[in-house]
């Protein structure tokens, strides 16, 4: 019995290890062939490690393109999203929740009518707003309509399905103690709704973090793009690829990411999990 | 009217009668909701009704030219030769994705789910591509799926002469679907395992004592009770299907042909490297009646194949 | 402290009436149990002394001022709830100091108001603790420690120990009861527990489909309910009843058995229930025949479910009996202690007034 278990275990494991290989190999080949020499990179056999180990393919990343300049692109941006759908979505799913206001149920068919919108089908529609107003090649569109357009109404609706369980006692207790309704919002219901607003943050800063179609739609100058978009730029004068530089910008894109996630990947999972649960 | 007589009825008690603590509850609730409710309109609402109206006009913009053709777009979306093929391309893509996705996400779940010791590290592992960049993902598999990329040189050294991936129409649909299933599996399955943890665990030990099997537990017990997560991730997956952009953008850019032009791709080559951006709209009505259609179909579905207790 | 004055009061939610027409007078410093089954409006009246809910119509009072309008946090009331309702992000001392924060107390006060109150329930030791740390009895205490910490002129209780074990709720019953003897505040607590209304309230109000059934002390109301409903929901076993009609001035019930009720002349004819308390039955010569069904001992008393005719019901004996299940006991009714309704009103037919003390 005691065998035959620990026989299952270890089919279990040799299971799992194999499923590994397509996770984790290609962020593994990613970073080990941006540090080789570009004669190593199609080199037969392939090597798991650089034989021969060199940097330049970073400092190239930086002289073609203003990759810093890029990489500060996406980060502030996704910044701007992720803070401004926090304080919109955790706003608007509370009173959804919770306020009994005229009109609401009409208004949440507006949230839900977001919700099933991919926002790819309003890109040409968009495209011409922002153009009306002056705001292509700017910031404006990949801040704006993440924050407060279809990709945001996910947000509002998991924060509302938060707020819908969280106990009633609370803020009428909060009501005799003194608290007026945005200070119940405030200092009652966001504090307890910590791990919702963990997961709807990171939800928000990956969508935007990732955003591609946009980019390309809106924006034409190097120094404004995203790193998504800076990424397929790093091409030779036929428009093939130059893999190693490619890849050391793609390192660059992918691996703070990584490590903070693998730091904080208990909170980053469990919060997912939690929140797709309740929503 | 006579100002000789004062009108007493406007006392201050009248007006806090109005302004009753209930209104004034009303009105920090529309406040609450207003950016939310701002933003839908300006970013959703308006494109979708601008959308509608392009629609039914030529609008070539490098040409400048923008006329009112009716339903000319639609005509035009009917007999377009490529559609056919886009649509096609679509649909492979989706069912191969979803169902891939969601028996793999299913299988992992169920895995992690046996209480074996460092579950947490594959967990990880599995789960860690979901923050990769996507781009940077899409990148680094183009590179691998290359006819003297990393695989074919591992299949060479097994003696196998692999095909070029991402230029052959079938192993270039199945690259995408791989590609783009590895990349996200891991939201869904961490989806499934916390609903498969949220099982009672007294039900699996109550079927013991009924006699039954592993596998009539899993499909008796587990299923069942894991199925509203089920619905919720495929409907989620079905979505995201449709809306995949920017794998095909880098890996295959619709090609080899158009094996690999999913509608949304389509969209974008009408409306931003061709310029007709009314052609582009009835495009994208066609992408949002398909959308609407397919989440309707599994909502309404749902009874019949969702345990739900209440 | 102050009284609290509930005249004519009307709520509705949408179209649905829940509380109908309902007057309370309560003096200062009582301590009054609004009691009913569930959905009988209890709560809903309790939250609208709160001024949790607004109402459609009536006045409300606390001492001498109106209070319709007022906002909870300027009625001067506090508020223990079921589910007691700690701030699960803040300490135990944060939850009750908040709501002097709230009001701009100055925090050495503060201090010494939460520690006098922790000091009267014997929570200190927990002060820095956070609620998820804390075992429901603990919790209840916190709650009611906040409250005391307001020192409000009305002490409100929702419910406050339907969640904790029958032991400890016996225990914190006595101990709300001395609370309430040592504060002197005017405290109204909502329960569907007649137990708990029966052991702690100066006075009970009884509540049915919003409506109030009857006010009066809990004695009154247990030898004195004013109709079947009461008579029905009060007493912690049930009140036996009998139906049937009084011919010759005798209690003749539904199977035409003549039962040991007392003779009334004046309800000659009438259709009527006819209700003992199981304490109230005796072992009489005098009596009527009862078939036993069960007997339950548990020492100091014994219970026995018997049948006149075919009526059943609970009668309660001191001491011990011997009677197989089958056999008969001639059971009569101690006097003066039946009670008698109208069959189709349900109303008291004892030629008393009501009491509405």
């Amino acid at each position: 019995m005691i065998k035959s278990r620990s026989r299952l275990a270890l089919a279990l494991y040799a299971l799992m290890a194999v499923l590994c290989i397509p996770f984790l190999f290609p962020t593994w080949w990613m970073i080990t062939s941006s540090f080789k020499p570009v004669s190593e990179i199609f080199a037969f056999p392939p090597t798991l490690l650089p034989r021969q180990f060199v940097t330049d393919a970073y400092g190239r990343v930086f002289e073609l393109q203003p990759f810093a300049r890029q990489y500060f692109n996406s980060l502030y941006i996704a910044v701007a999203v992720t803070t401004g759908t926090l304080a919109f979505s955790s706003l608007a799913g509370y009173a959804f929740a919770r306020i009994r206001f005229p009109g609401a149920n009409l208004l949440f068919m507006l949230v839900l009518t977001g919700l099933l919108i991919p926002s790819e089908v309003t890109i040409v529609p968009l495209f011409q707003m922002f153009l009306d107003v002056g705001a292509v090649n700017t910031h404006w569109p990949l801040i704006l309509v993440p924050m407060l357009g279809a990709p945001s109404a996910l947000q509002t609706f998991i924060m509302r399905q938060f707020f819908s369980g969280l106990p009633h006692e609370l803020e009428d207790a909060a009501r005799i103690d003194g608290l007026g309704r945005f200070a119940i919002y405030h200092r009652i219901a966001l504090p307890l709704a910590k791990p919702a607003l963990a997961a709807v943050g990171i939800f928000t800063f990956l969508y935007s973090w990732n955003l591609y179609l946009e980019p390309i739609v809106f924006l034409s100058s190097p120094d404004k793009f995203t790193l998504p978009q800076a990424l397929t730029q790093f091409v030779d004068a036929y428009g093939g690829p130059m893999w190693n530089i490619q890849l050391a910008a793609a390192s660059l894109t992918a691996i703070p990411v990584l490590v903070v996630f693998v730091i904080a990947q208990k909170q980053f999972i469990e919060g997912l999990a939690y929140t797709g649960l309740k929503g | 009217m006579a100002q000789d007589h004062p009108l007493p009825s406007i006392s201050p008690d009248v007006r806090r009668s109005w302004w009753t603590p209930a209104r004034r509850d009303h009105f920090i609730g529309y406040l609450f909701i207003l950016p939310q409710i701002t933003g839908l309109v300006v970013f959703v609402l308006v494109p979708l009704a601008l959308m509608a109206w392009y629609s039914l006009n030529e609008w070539n913009v490098l040409a400048g030219t923008f006329s009112f053709v009716g339903l000319g777009n639609y005509e035009k979306l009917a007999t377009d030769p490529a559609l056919p093929g886009v649509l096609w391309a679509s649909a492979c893509f989706s069912v191969g994705l979803v169902l891939f996705n969601l028996s793999l996400a299913l299988l992992l779940a169920v895995l992690l789910n046996q209480k074996l010791a460092g579950t947490v590290v594959f967990r990880t592992i599995f789960f860690s591509p979901v923050v990769v960049s996507l781009v940077a993902w899409a990148i680094v598999w183009r590179f691998l799926l290359q006819q003297d990329g990393g695989i074919n040189a591992v299949l060479r050294m097994l003696s196998i002469d692999g095909p070029n991936w991402l230029r052959g129409p079938n192993t270039a649909m199945v690259s995408v679907i791989v590609v783009q299933v590895v990349k996200n599996v891991g939201l869904n399955m961490v989806l499934f395992l916390a609903a498969l943890q949220n099982v009672p665990q007294e039900l699996y030990e109550a079927a013991r004592v009924d006699g039954a099997s592993r596998w009539t537990q899993f499909f008796r017990i587990t299923v069942p009770l894991i199925s509203p997560t089920v619905l919720l991730t495929s409907i989620i997956t079905v979505a995201g299907s449709l809306q995949v952009f920017a794998q095909i953008a880098v890996l295959t850019e619709g090609g080899p042909g158009t094996s690999t032009t999913v509608l949304v791709y389509y969209l974008y080559q009408q409306a931003f490297q061709f310029h007709f951006f009314g052609y582009g709209a009835s495009l994208a009505m066609l992408l949002l009646l398909i959308v609407g259609a397919l989440t309707y179909l599994q909502w309404s579905l749902r009874k019949a194949w969702v345990y739900d207790n209440d | 402290m102050a009284s609290v004055s509930i005249a004519s009061v009307n709520k509705s939610f949408g179209s649905h009436p829940v509380i109908k027409d309902v007057s309370v007078e309560i003096a200062d410093g009582e301590f009054v149990i609004l009691v009913g089954p569930s959905g009988c409006g209890k709560s809903t009246l309790l939250r609208i002394i709160a001024g949790l809910e607004t109402i459609n119509s009536g006045t409300l009072a606390i001492g001498d001022r109106r209070v319709n309008d007022v906002e909870p946090k300027d009625r001067d009331i506090a508020m223990v709830f079921q589910n007691y309702a700690l701030y699960p992000h803040m300490t135990v001392a944060a939850n009750m100091a908040f709501s002097l924060v709230q009001r701009g107390v100055a925090k050495a006060e503060v201090e010494r108001h939460v520690h006098e109150a922790a000091a009267i329930l014997e929570i200190e030791p927990l002060l820095s603790r956070y609620p998820k740390q804390l075992s429901g009895g603990q919790r209840q205490r916190v709650a009611m420690g906040r409250a005391i910490v307001r020192n409000p002129k009305v002490f409100l209780f929702d419910e406050p120990l339907s969640n904790l074990d029958a032991k400890l709720r016996v225990q914190m019953r006595g101990e709300i009861k001395a609370l309430h003897h040592r504060l002197a505040t005017t405290m109204i607590y909502v329960t569907h527990d007649q137990i708990e209304a029966m052991t702690m309230a100066d006075r009970i109000v009884v509540l049915r489909d919003g409506k109030v059934e009857q006010i009066g002390s809990p004695l009154d109301l247990y030898d004195h309910p004013v109709n079947l409903f009461v008579a029905g929901f009060l007493g912690s076993n049930g009140m036996a009843f009998f139906r049937g009609n009084y011919r010759d001035g005798q209690f003749v019930s539904s199977d035409g058995l003549k039962l040991p009720f007392a003779t009334r002349g004046d309800l000659e004819g009438r259709d009527v229930v006819c209700g003992v308390r199981p304490d109230d039955f005796i072992l009489t010569d005098d009596g009527v025949d009862a078939t036993v069904d069960v007997l339950e001992p548990t020492g100091s008393e014994t219970q026995m479910l018997a049948r006149w005719g075919s009526q059943k019901f609970t009668s309660l004996f001191r001491g011990r009996l011997t009677a197989p299940p089958g056999s008969s006991v001639r059971l009569g009714i101690a006097p003066g202690r039946a009670h008698v309704f109208d069959a189709e009103s349900g109303l008291r037919l004892d030629g008393q007034p009501p009491c509405h003390a």
